[in-house]
């Protein structure tokens, strides 16, 4: 049949999810079923910092219940991802371990930039508005319970996001312990969020035009479906979201449980929220509020479909995770025209070589943006520019990258000018998470494989002149050959490009060869 | 919201449930009462009095002498207490068992007879003929199953069982010291209680057992002379109330509960009214009833035994015409029920249409190979049911069946706790019951995987999937396939399993979580457009009506000039026609051959009617302790046709019944109007549609060969 029904389950800190969906590229992703309930793995986790044997039971007997609902729709496939409860648990490896042989569910934990990128798929995965909001110039917020993101866009492409420390449940976390009267609430919550927000604008924001915003996450979920739901929309001008908000700050938390039909904890964190939005709304000066209503397995779905190719998006999200990339290199004033130069002979070693190195497109991703980011750490210290780099890489969240694809990242980085350590190169992630079978020392050759590339590429631009911009490439007899037409000097390549070639043929048993063509 | 109820709360607003109660057992007595009812008929609706007034006892009364025992000083919605209660019930159940009693012997034995029915009243009356008869009948079939027993110093009072006719006789030792003693035999349940006597004129004569027994009465304690021998009967409090938070295992909890039953506190006695003082006031010691709890019957005890008497064979001229359930128009192809439901939405209205539909949708699910998934809520099933063995079939398929059967239908769990077991070692997956939650919704989820995806199938019923009663009550069903409300019919399900609400409801509303609330939204309202100035009016059709807050909510619709007409079978809380507080609501209530049970309400709605059914009354119980479901009917033809529905009842002359301002009910004067029978239109109407229906599909009728194409 051509249309596959796949489940997506989310292992919140708070709340357990399965959706059910069908995908097909005639009707896309459609959702049949969703499951929810509630289980405090967070508690557990930012109490004890481990999750306790009578919740992973619960858990256990949860997910089965997930999987006799999977077995009834006949799904035929499935994706299972924990967010931070879990991933943040010291014994979270054990409950994995337990959670497989229980249920015979694989999942896997996943970070804060990678689910936020699944939230955005599933955005983008609405493709009539997303490609509205995107011609009219968007920014994106998700707010979560702890944390939330805002990614902004340029031409559609995002090109930077942003984690701020302003999660709901923090927020209203924070304002139980604030000993005012219950009205000046909002007020303290609108001030720190001023403050949290300031350096976002100052850095980012700058002049930048946005007149959608997109707002995501549970609790706006709420206040639309429940609160705003007379409007039977999921668009409102910021006129109407102002009136909105401004009449549930009023509210005392029986109106808001009445009238939205909440639980209290439900309720409590409403308010924060509302501010929240409003505030943001405010900064990016948008005149519209989209509110998708997607969920993070509507997110896992989308990311299924797409990396299956089931579902044919129009949005590049490589793009978008290159174009942040690429703004981090500008925000540390990188050579543009060189960083340019390195990636793009980046991407033509990896394709002369591709029946060498073996790589995929996820790689070939990796490299590119250990090329755009190779050179970030200068901004710190000349002198020590490549830890500089390190260092800013693993600081910095790269949407839809996970943790290890972002230590990959930063070594091949660090090794570009580093000395190769060979088994002493340190991944700190367990390497399983990244695909199955996958080993320590799979990782130490993926990463001497990325750095031999970059070396390489780097080399060819020492003088940071693009000199072999014109340069072609082809492997012959065990010899990758490199030929430029450039009529000058290139000593300095060359030199470079010499000393780069023992590593990459120790690597790829494939020799280097630089030749310039002269008289052309 | 406050205010309204602060407005309109004020307990003269509003009259006692069980009094109200009384009333509605009045106005059946009213149709045994009615010249114009057919004899055997008017048995019926005087059994049914009886019955009635069993389980009211068994409940209502029970209860209320429970909040006695428990010190529960909490006035009800009209302000009494339950003390106030009982005085007005004893007194005014009094009156109706008088008038219960009046109406048998002095309207109905006569006419009986006339007939030619004789109902011998006591043995004393048999001719020596049936008297031989009686005697050998009682020698050959009565005395092996009786258990007659003498009480004296070694022998203590035995156990009288919860409804069991008993009779009471008083005996002296012939050898003795001439002291009293009690004896009592139980009248046995095996056998049949109405006996047929052998007659040669072709008219009939039966007998009651109790009076065969009682006339043979001798046979029974041979060293005993039988001074007076009278039947009796007793009623014990039954009203099972669960503590669900401490059942560990409430199946168990349940079937010890029922074995508890029969040793309830003895809440009426009744006995014949010229026994002997001496017996009665030895029955009222051992069994430790009070005065007023002491009912003295003028007749035979216990009138559901007319019932019995209405199924003696003959007669029929005498009965209602036995009516057909027609099939649904709807339904009348070759397409199978899933074809027809994807054509359009289908509205099944029964007893006038069959139930069939319903429980071929459930077979026809449990064999095709498309079906994913049957979910479904069952509240009371009837015994060998079809739909039950379609579950059970549907699971063996390798379907994944959920059902939740609900053990807490009253008098119903032994009958429920079979199905279930027998439900779950077919490979069921049945949940039984949610703790502190009646689940009281008729809802099923038929999931299919077709060529487009998944698509769901949903019937929705405002009574239970029983396919017996489906013949004597008025309900209706929605089998539908709209997206929506199958997203919304997963989400119950899911609900019903333990997991979280959903973030919204497309089209149901459900109890007791958002039912209440969308009631009171909908009626205000219509309140505020009738301050407006636009149109406004409610019609709502139920069981019964009892809910503070909704009948707050109505009186302030009608202060603001919302026409509001309500048509009540049962109990009614409200008062109609009052100045100031409910000049605009009229109610009426149908007491039909045919048990009025649908619930439908419409809502004007500014001119874009709005038109919902469902499981639930406007009581207390349905909206805050049972899950119950609310859905719109949307499709304009059905609309039309339940807003025609609705229009003929408001009109019915016949069978409708008025509230007045002074709580009692009258039949509305008729001069100059056609007579409406609601009940037996829509009998016309569904054999009229069927017959047209059957006349487009009958090739036969059409005079013109088709020549089927590919």
């Amino acid at each position: 049949m051509a249309i596959k029904t796949f489940a997506a389950i989310d292992v919140g800190s708070f709340e357990l999810e399965l959706g059910i969906y069908e995908l097909s590229g005639k009707y896309g992703i459609r959702e049949i079923d969703h499951v929810r309930h509630p289980l405090a793995l967070g508690k557990d986790t930012y109490n004890d910092g481990k999750i306790s044997h009578e919740l992973v039971e619960e858990m256990c007997d949860l997910l089965n219940r997930f999987g006799e609902v999977m077995k009834t729709y006949r799904v035929q496939d499935y994706r299972a991802f924990a967010s931070s409860a879990l991933r943040e648990a010291k014994n979270s490896r054990i409950v994995l371990d337990r959670i497989r042989v229980r249920t015979g569910l694989k999942v896997r934990t996943v970070n804060n930039s990678e689910l936020r990128f699944k939230s955005y798929k599933a955005v983008a995965a609405r493709e009539t508005e997303f490609l509205e909001a995107q011609k009219s110039g968007m920014a994106l917020i998700d707010v979560g319970f702890g944390s939330s993101q805002i990614s902004l866009f340029d031409e559609g492409v995002l090109i930077s996001t942003q984690n701020l420390l302003l999660g709901v449940l923090r927020l209203s976390e924070m304002s139980s312990h604030w000993r005012v009267n219950n009205s000046l609430i909002p007020e303290i919550i609108e001030e720190i969020i001023d403050n949290e927000l300031y350096t976002f604008k100052k850095i980012f924001l700058k002049e930048r035009q946005i007149r959608t915003l997109i707002a995501t996450g549970e609790s706006i979920n709420y206040m639309v479906k429940r609160g705003m739901r007379e409007k039977e929309r999921d668009r409102f001008t910021a006129e109407e979201f102002r009136a909105f908000c401004g009449r549930l700050e009023k509210m005392s938390l029986e109106e808001i449980e009445e009238r939205f039909d909440l639980s209290r904890d439900y309720a409590e964190i409403l308010v924060p929220s509302a501010i929240l939005y409003r505030n943001v709304l405010e900064i990016t000066g948008a005149e519209w509020l989209w509110t998708p209503g997607i969920t993070l397995c509507d997110g896992i779905a989308a990311e299924y479909a797409q990396e299956n190719r089931i579902v044919k998006f129009h949005h590049d999200f490589d793009e978008d995770i290159l174009s942040t990339a690429r703004s981090m290199a500008k925000r540390y004033k990188c050579h543009g025209a060189h960083v340019r130069e390195v990636e793009r002979a980046c991407e033509m070693i990896f394709t002369a070589m591709k029946k060498y190195h073996g790589l995929g497109s996820r790689e070939r991703l990796l490299l590119r943006i250990a090329a755009i980011l190779h050179d970030c750490g200068k901004f710190v210290s000349i002198t020590r520019g490549t830890e500089s780099s390190y260092g800013i890489i693993m600081a910095t969240e790269i949407i839809g990258l996970s943790h290890l694809e972002r230590e990959i990242v930063a070594n091949v980085v660090r090794y570009n000018i580093q000395e190769y350590a060979y088994d002493e190169v340190m991944v700190e992630t367990d390497p399983s998470q990244y695909a199955a079978g996958v080993s320590k020392q799979d990782l130490n050759i993926l990463i001497a494989k990325l750095t031999a590339i970059l070396r390489l590429a780097n080399s060819m631009d020492r003088s940071h002149s693009q000199k072999l911009k014109d340069c072609r490439m082809a492997v012959r007899d065990n010899t990758l050959v490199v030929t430029t037409a450039y009529p000058g000097s290139i000593a300095l390549e060359e030199y470079s490009f010499g000393q780069k070639a023992d590593f990459f043929e120790e690597v790829f048993d494939i020799r280097p060869v630089l030749r310039q063509k002269r008289g052309m | 919201m406050a205010d309204v109820l602060e407005k309109y709360g004020a307990p003269e607003n509003y009259v006692n449930r069980e009094l109200s109660w009384l009333e509605f057992n009045y106005r059946i007595l009213g149709e045994a009462r009615d010249k114009t009812t057919p004899l055997f008929e008017r048995l019926k609706f005087l059994s049914i009095t009886a019955s009635n007034l069993d389980e009211f006892f068994m409940v209502r009364v029970a209860s209320l002498k429970d909040m006695i025992h428990a010190g529960y000083k909490k006035p009800d919605i009209a302000g009494m207490t339950a003390e106030q209660q009982l005085e007005a019930i004893g007194a005014k159940t009094h009156e109706l068992v008088a008038d219960q009693y009046k109406t048998y012997n002095r309207m109905l034995l006569p006419l009986l007879k006339q007939h030619g029915l004789r109902i011998i009243q006591s043995h004393e009356q048999l001719t020596p003929e049936e008297a031989a008869y009686v005697d050998r009948y009682f020698e050959e079939s009565v005395y092996p199953v009786l258990t007659p027993m003498a009480v004296d110093s070694s022998r203590p009072f035995p156990l009288i069982r919860n409804k069991s006719l008993n009779l009471a006789a008083l005996v002296r030792k012939k050898k003795g010291d001439g002291e009293l003693e009690f004896a009592t035999v139980r009248v046995p349940g095996v056998l049949p209680r109405v006996v047929e006597l052998p007659q040669t004129d072709g008219e009939k004569a039966i007998i009651y057992l109790e009076e065969i027994i009682e006339r043979n009465i001798e046979k029974l304690f041979l060293n005993y002379e039988i001074i007076s021998c009278h039947p009796f009967r007793i009623m014990r409090n039954a009203d099972l109330s669960i503590d669900e938070d401490e059942a560990e295992d409430l199946l168990k909890e349940i079937e010890k509960r029922l074995k508890e039953r029969q040793w309830g506190e003895v809440i009426r006695l009744e006995i014949e009214e010229k026994a002997d003082r001496r017996l009665v006031k030895m029955l009222k010691k051992e069994l430790s009833v009070g005065s007023g709890d002491i009912y003295e019957i003028n007749g035979p005890l216990d009138l559901t035994v007319l019932m019995k008497v209405f199924g003696l064979p003959g007669f029929e001229a005498y009965k209602a015409a036995p009516y057909t359930p027609q099939p649904v128009p709807a339904l009348m192809n070759d397409d199978d029920i899933f074809t027809n439901i994807r054509k359009n939405d289908i509205l099944l209205t029964h007893p006038f249409e069959t139930f069939e539909p319903v429980v071929q949708f459930i077979q026809k699910a449990a064999v095709d190979p498309d079906v994913l998934a049957i979910k479904q809520t069952l509240y009371r099933v009837s015994g060998n049911s079809p739909i039950i063995r379609a579950l059970a079939e549907a699971a063996d398929n390798g379907k994944q069946v959920s059902v939740l059967v609900e053990l807490k239908a009253r008098f119903d769990e032994e009958n429920n706790i079979i199905w279930a077991k027998m439900l779950e070692k077919a490979g069921c997956h049945v949940i039984y019951g949610l703790l502190g939650l009646k689940t009281h919704s008729k809802i099923t989820l038929v999931v299919r995987k077709e060529e487009e995806g998944i698509r769901r199938y949903v019937h929705l019923g405002t009574g239970n999937y029983n396919d017996s009663t489906a013949k004597l009550y008025t309900d209706c069903g929605l089998l539908t396939c709209d997206p929506q409300i199958g997203e919304d019919a997963t989400a119950v399900f899911n609900m019903l399993s333990g997991y979280s609400e959903p973030l919204a409801w497309n089209k149901l509303s459900l109890a007791p979580l958002w039912l209440r609330g969308r009631f009171v939204r909908l009626i205000q309202r219509e309140a505020r457009n009738a301050r407006n100035g636009r149109p406004a009016r409610i019609v709502a059709k139920m069981n019964s009506l009892c809910d503070r807050e909704i009948i707050a909510n109505l009186y302030d619709a009608s202060c603001a000039g919302v026409t509001i007409e309500l048509i009540v079978r049962g109990i009614c809380c409200l008062k109609a026609g009052i100045p100031n507080l409910s000049e605009n609501i009229t109610v009426r209530s149908i007491v039909g051959n045919f048990l009025e049970h649908s619930r439908i309400f419409f809502f004007e709605n500014d001119g874009d009617p709005l038109i919902f059914m469902g499981s639930a009354d406007w009581m207390p119980r349905n909206l805050d302790r049972r899950v119950e479901i609310l859905f719109p009917v949307e499709d304009g033809r059905l609309k039309e046709r339940l807003i025609h529905m609705l229009e003929v009842q408001l009109a019915d002359n016949v069978k409708a019944q008025y509230l007045q301002p002074d709580g009692s009910y009258e039949k509305p004067d008729r001069r100059g109007k056609p007579p409406v029978c609601a009940q037996e239109t829509f009998c016309q109407e569904a054999v009229a549609a069927a017959e047209e229906a059957g006349k487009e599909t009958d090739p036969a009728s059409a005079r013109v060969f088709v020549p089927l194409r590919q």
